[in-house]
């Protein structure tokens, strides 16, 4: 893997986990690239709905992915949910740039644990080979899941909330931050999409809190 | 003169005489002018307008009819358009009058958000002769497919209470209204309704338009003499500093109650409603039944009773908000007071308006400080007043978000041929000067079928035709659009209802986001307890005594006005002399000889600067005294300009006195200032600069975003996939800006932010003022009294030349609220 400053390593249940400020995670034993929530299509469906929304934001994701997946050397890329926004958003357009991405990375395992929006949103398709399952999934000692929730099998990895956290500092500064949450049971990734917006969290005492700022990941849990 | 002898004989039926000034009205509307009447409220106004298109009628020899029923009344003949759908139906009730007395074949009705389905889908077969509506309810009619045939005969639009939708995106609406309306009929009349501003001229052309018409602004009776005067607090505390009254003045306040019949008391948010109910009652509890509260986000209902209640003299007293400023007379009220500062001397004005309406009688408000620095407020306000200092109210220009919502509306209703509308656009104030590229990118943007704006791809609200005629097709938009038509802009709110009972009224959903089950509040005057929250109701029981707290709604505070704000400067320059003139500044010597003594009471010619290091960081306090949205741009731009010198991170407050930078580190204040702190020559590149840091126009683009139909309000039982179609405006605007930076609504934000947010021509005056005064530094001991309001202020922004990264390493973690 090529390492970049902003990168952050933590152990969990006993795995190395890199938090990754493209907000994503790698798995190191399993070569695995988590992501949560990419939403993909969303603008689509805003354009579909009558509601203009400038497109790019899907593709830049998919471009963010490419360069993540080359710069860890992962096998593997899990999709903790909600990977397609809504059905009106199933464009050629993004197939195509997700198909021309698949091409390029043939041996790529891929994941798609479903979320809520994939239940609606329907499966991609076929030919892009995304082996797709429902929650919980099971790797031990995780268990992949769309959900925060506790499972007595496993620690659960999970999206769904788009974390964000307000931080407050001297002299009264304030900022609102993109986040992971490592909680006791279970921790929660931030969503990938750029058009998903951030859903408040407020820690419980233990929780693990690392925020994305910028070009890195910061532990603010201290 | 015979003309208008059955109005003459009207009002003699009624023992009154018409004025002068109504003659000249409808002399005025019965020879094809249109205008604009000027005068404070209960004087007059509406008759006047209202008896010239009823003298019309009367001259055009109709046969009287004995049939009077809805069918056969005269098809729709007069629009009323009013800014309160609350005061739809009395404003229809004193329109009847005369019509019953005649026996008239016309029929008045309202048509509002309030309006039950049952008569809309009556008034959608038939107008009625006079439809009193507001600009939203006006607006909703043009996107229906009849309109041309329903106002076919319209003869008049009556625009009551101008001066409050001038100045709005709702008067902007209202213009586009009517220069839709006036393409319908061309000869259409207007007239307007306004209370005295400071530029009343402009409110006409404004409501005109730009096509020559003839008309004349008419000056209604003008208004009695008014008192103004303030309960003084019985001790003036020199500590502690923070001065805050709250509550303190009730017993006062509770005197003045009780020695008249009636009274309103108006406090300025409806927050301070519900604290100042409960300090009253807690005082006089025997008054349970006699007050009540009122404010904007009551129900309906509650808002009903409470008014009746004024007019019938049944209640001792109200607290009450804005909610009050506007509407038809409340004879019996004889004392109105004002909890904290009135802010601007026509609101002043227009609030002791509300008193005195009893023959003889003088309207008087008496002035309660709720924070004893405002006392010199009040001396300014009469100051003002007496000098005949109104203040203006200024038109919205060119706000293109209410231009798309427009083009849309028209395109869901018959449809438009672009040139023709293009045309019609501009004979609007607000457009006069719309240029060609931003009407095509409007059309772009709501999507033209086939020449859509580039990087939105498959996107169209609107279809141009092969008829040349661009129309909304798809029918689940156009229904979608009809829901969000309005400019009017709140946080999501959610309904409180009584567990098998009635409903109380609104709040803001983030108020019920943070109580669980089982916790207290006030609201309503009432005591209650949260049980749950279920489809989008908050159901509640009352709670057995009054605890917990009171819900905070999201009010623009209004800042001090220009007029007010250089009347106080007078005030505290005097004081700076040592004159302490009136019963106010009396009160107030003992704080300003401390203010004096710890630092300085800066004259008309200072600039007061002090400079205080507490445990918190190192303020610096200015004090422009312009006015709070004047300061929130000028902490900006300071705040970077200081911030240009070293890495440094300020966060900011200001109030309607002055502004605060606070910083962890001391800021070269004196570097800067040698360095060009109060230039008003770079304020161009200056404040858009210092604004990006800020986020302002993030802020504002929350109403664009509403305005201009990309974040629709939730509609009652939406499904699944209007869910899907939801985003917060502030991810719009970041997408927006990473991925269409050339949009327009975001240079719109930008430009609403310095216009109207910071107010920059009035920012500009007063760097050019302070630029030139002589700068005071000060060093105080510990913070003086002028700075502590702000020290205790709790809402920052922040301004920082150092790295995301850096700060947050710094930044230590505190929980909103402690965990568990």
């Amino acid at each position: 893997m090529r390492r970049v400053e902003g990168d952050l390593d933590i152990d969990v249940e006993g795995e190395r986990l890199t938090l990754l400020p493209e907000r994503a995670a790698l798995w190191h034993r399993e070569e695995a690239l988590l992501i949560a929530d990419p939403h993909w299509g969303k603008a689509a469906t805003f354009r579909a709905g009558g509601i203009p929304v400038p497109s790019g934001t899907t593709l830049e994701a998919i471009d963010r992915l490419e360069s993540l997946v080359s710069r860890t050397h992962a096998r593997r890329v899990i999709f903790l949910g909600d990977l397609l926004h809504a059905k009106p958003g199933r464009s050629k357009e993004m197939f195509g740039a997700l198909e021309q991405w698949r091409r390029g990375h043939s041996g790529l395992d891929v994941i798609l644990v479903r979320g809520n929006h994939d239940r609606r949103a329907g499966d991609p398709p076929p030919e892009l080979c995304f082996d797709c399952v429902d929650a919980p999934y099971l790797m031990l000692p995780f268990v992949l899941a769309h959900h925060p929730s506790r499972h007595p099998d496993g620690y659960v990895l999970s999206g769904h909330v788009h974390p964000g956290i307000r931080l407050y500092g001297p002299a009264r500064q304030r900022e609102r931050l993109p986040c992971f949450v490592f909680a006791n049971e279970f921790a929660i990734l931030p969503a990938f999409g750029d058009f998903t917006g951030l859903g408040d969290v407020e820690p419980s005492a233990g929780d693990r809190i690392f925020v994305v700022a910028e070009d890195r990941v910061i532990d603010i849990s201290t | 003169m015979t003309r208008l002898r059955p109005a003459e004989e009207w009002f003699e039926s009624h023992s009154w005489q018409a004025f002068g000034f109504q003659r000249e009205v409808w002399e005025a509307y019965l020879a094809g002018e249109s205008g604009l009447i000027h005068a404070a409220t209960g004087t007059g106004k509406t008759l006047a307008a209202w008896w010239g298109p009823l003298l019309e009628y009367l001259g055009e020899g109709h046969t009287p009819s004995k049939r009077r029923t809805r069918s056969s009344a005269l098809p729709l003949r007069v629009l009323w358009i009013t800014p309160l759908r609350a005061l739809a139906a009395d404003t229809a009730g004193a329109l009847l009058q005369p019509v019953d007395d005649l026996e008239l074949p016309w029929t008045v009705e309202t048509r509002t958000g309030d309006t039950s389905s049952a008569s809309r889908s009556r008034q959608s077969r038939k107008l009625p002769t006079c439809l009193v509506t507001t600009p939203e309810s006006l607006s909703l009619l043009l996107s229906r497919d009849r309109a041309s045939e329903q106002f076919a005969d319209l003869r008049v639009v009556v625009v009551d209470e101008w001066h409050e939708l001038m100045g709005t995106k709702r008067g902007v609406q209202t213009q586009l209204a009517l220069a839709r309306l006036r393409g319908i009929c061309p000869r259409l009349r207007t007239w307007g309704l306004s209370a005295t501003i400071g530029n009343i001229e402009e409110a006409k052309t404004t409501l005109l338009g730009s096509r020559p018409v003839r008309s004349r602004t008419v000056r209604g009776q003008e208004p009695k003499s008014v008192i103004v005067d303030s309960l003084i607090p019985p001790v003036i505390e020199r500590f502690p500093w923070a001065g805050h009254l709250g509550t303190q003045m009730v017993p006062q306040v509770v005197a003045a109650i009780e020695e008249g019949e009636t009274s309103i008391v108006f406090t300025n948010t409806r927050s301070q409603t519900e604290v100042w109910y409960q300090a009253i009652l807690a005082e006089r509890p025997e008054w349970a039944g006699t007050i009540a509260l009122h404010h904007g986000s009551l129900d309906r209902k509650r808002r009903e009773w409470v008014e009746e209640g004024l007019r019938t003299a049944r209640l001792r007293c109200v607290v009450a908000t804005s909610s009050l400023d506007l509407g038809v007379d409340f004879s019996p009220v004889d004392r109105v007071l004002q909890i904290g500062s009135p802010k601007g001397i026509a609101r002043l004005l227009q609030r002791a308006g509300r008193s005195g309406h009893q023959p003889g009688a003088e309207s008087r408000v008496t002035c309660v400080p709720t924070h004893t620095l405002e006392l010199i407020e009040v001396a300014a306000a009469r100051d003002g007043m007496e000098a005949g200092a109104i203040e203006s109210r200024y038109p919205v220009t060119r706000p293109l978000d209410v231009l798309a919502q427009h083009v849309v509306t028209i395109a869901a209703g018959e449809g438009f041929a672009p040139d023709a509308l293009l045309h019609e656009v501009r004979q609007t104030q607000a457009f006069a000067d719309l240029p060609d590229d931003e009407w095509e990118w409007v059309l772009r943007f709501v999507g033209s079928g086939g020449t859509a704006l580039e990087g939105y791809p498959e996107y169209s609200k609107v279809v141009a035709g092969s008829d040349g005629v661009w129309r909304v097709e798809d029918r689940t938009i156009a229904r979608r659009h009809r829901m969000s038509i309005g400019t009017i802009v709140s946080d999501a709110h959610i309904g409180i209802q009584y567990l098998r009972g009635s409903k109380l009224g609104t709040v803001e959903e983030s108020f019920i986001a943070r109580l669980t089950p089982g916790d207290r509040f006030v609201f309503a005057g009432t005591p209650l307890e949260f049980v749950r929250v279920r489809d989008m109701v908050a159901w509640v029981r009352r709670a057995p005594n009054v605890s917990g707290t009171i819900p905070r709604w999201q009010g623009s505070r209004l800042p001090l006005s220009g007029e007010l704000a250089a009347a106080l400067r007078a005030r505290l320059g005097e004081a700076a002399d040592g004159i302490f003139r009136g019963p106010e500044l009396e009160a107030l010597r003992p704080i300003l000889e401390v203010q004096r003594k710890w630092s300085s009471i800066p004259g008309p010619g200072d600039f007061l600067i002090e400079k205080v290091k507490t445990r918190e960081g190192f303020h610096l306090f200015f004090f422009p005294f312009e006015g709070r949205l004047v300061h929130e741009g000028l902490a900006a731009l300071f705040a970077y300009r200081v911030s240009r010198i070293m890495p440094i991170t300020f966060s900011m407050s200001s109030n309607d006195y002055g502004f605060e930078l606070l910083s962890p580190d001391e800021a070269p204040v004196e570097e800067a200032l040698s360095r060009g702190l109060l230039e008003s020559s770079g304020l161009v590149d200056d404040i858009p600069a210092s604004l990006n840091a800020t986020e302002m126009a993030r802020r504002q683009f929350r109403e664009i975003a509403r305005v201009a139909g990309l974040v629709f309000p939730g509609f009652p039982h939406s499904g699944k996939s209007a869910r899907q179609l939801q985003a917060s405006s502030g991810l719009f605007f970041d997408v927006f800006q990473r991925y269409d930076s050339g949009n327009l609504l975001l240079s719109q934000a930008h430009r609403e932010v310095l216009e109207r947010q910071l107010e920059r021509t009035r920012l500009g005056r007063t760097l050019q003022r302070i630029s030139a005064a002589n700068v005071m530094i000060t060093t105080p001991p510990r913070t003086p009294p002028l700075a502590f309001p702000l020290l205790v202020d709790r809402t920052r922004d922040r301004v920082s030349s150092e790295k995301l990264a850096d700060r947050i390493r710094r930044m230590q973690r505190t929980l909103e609220k402690a965990a568990g």
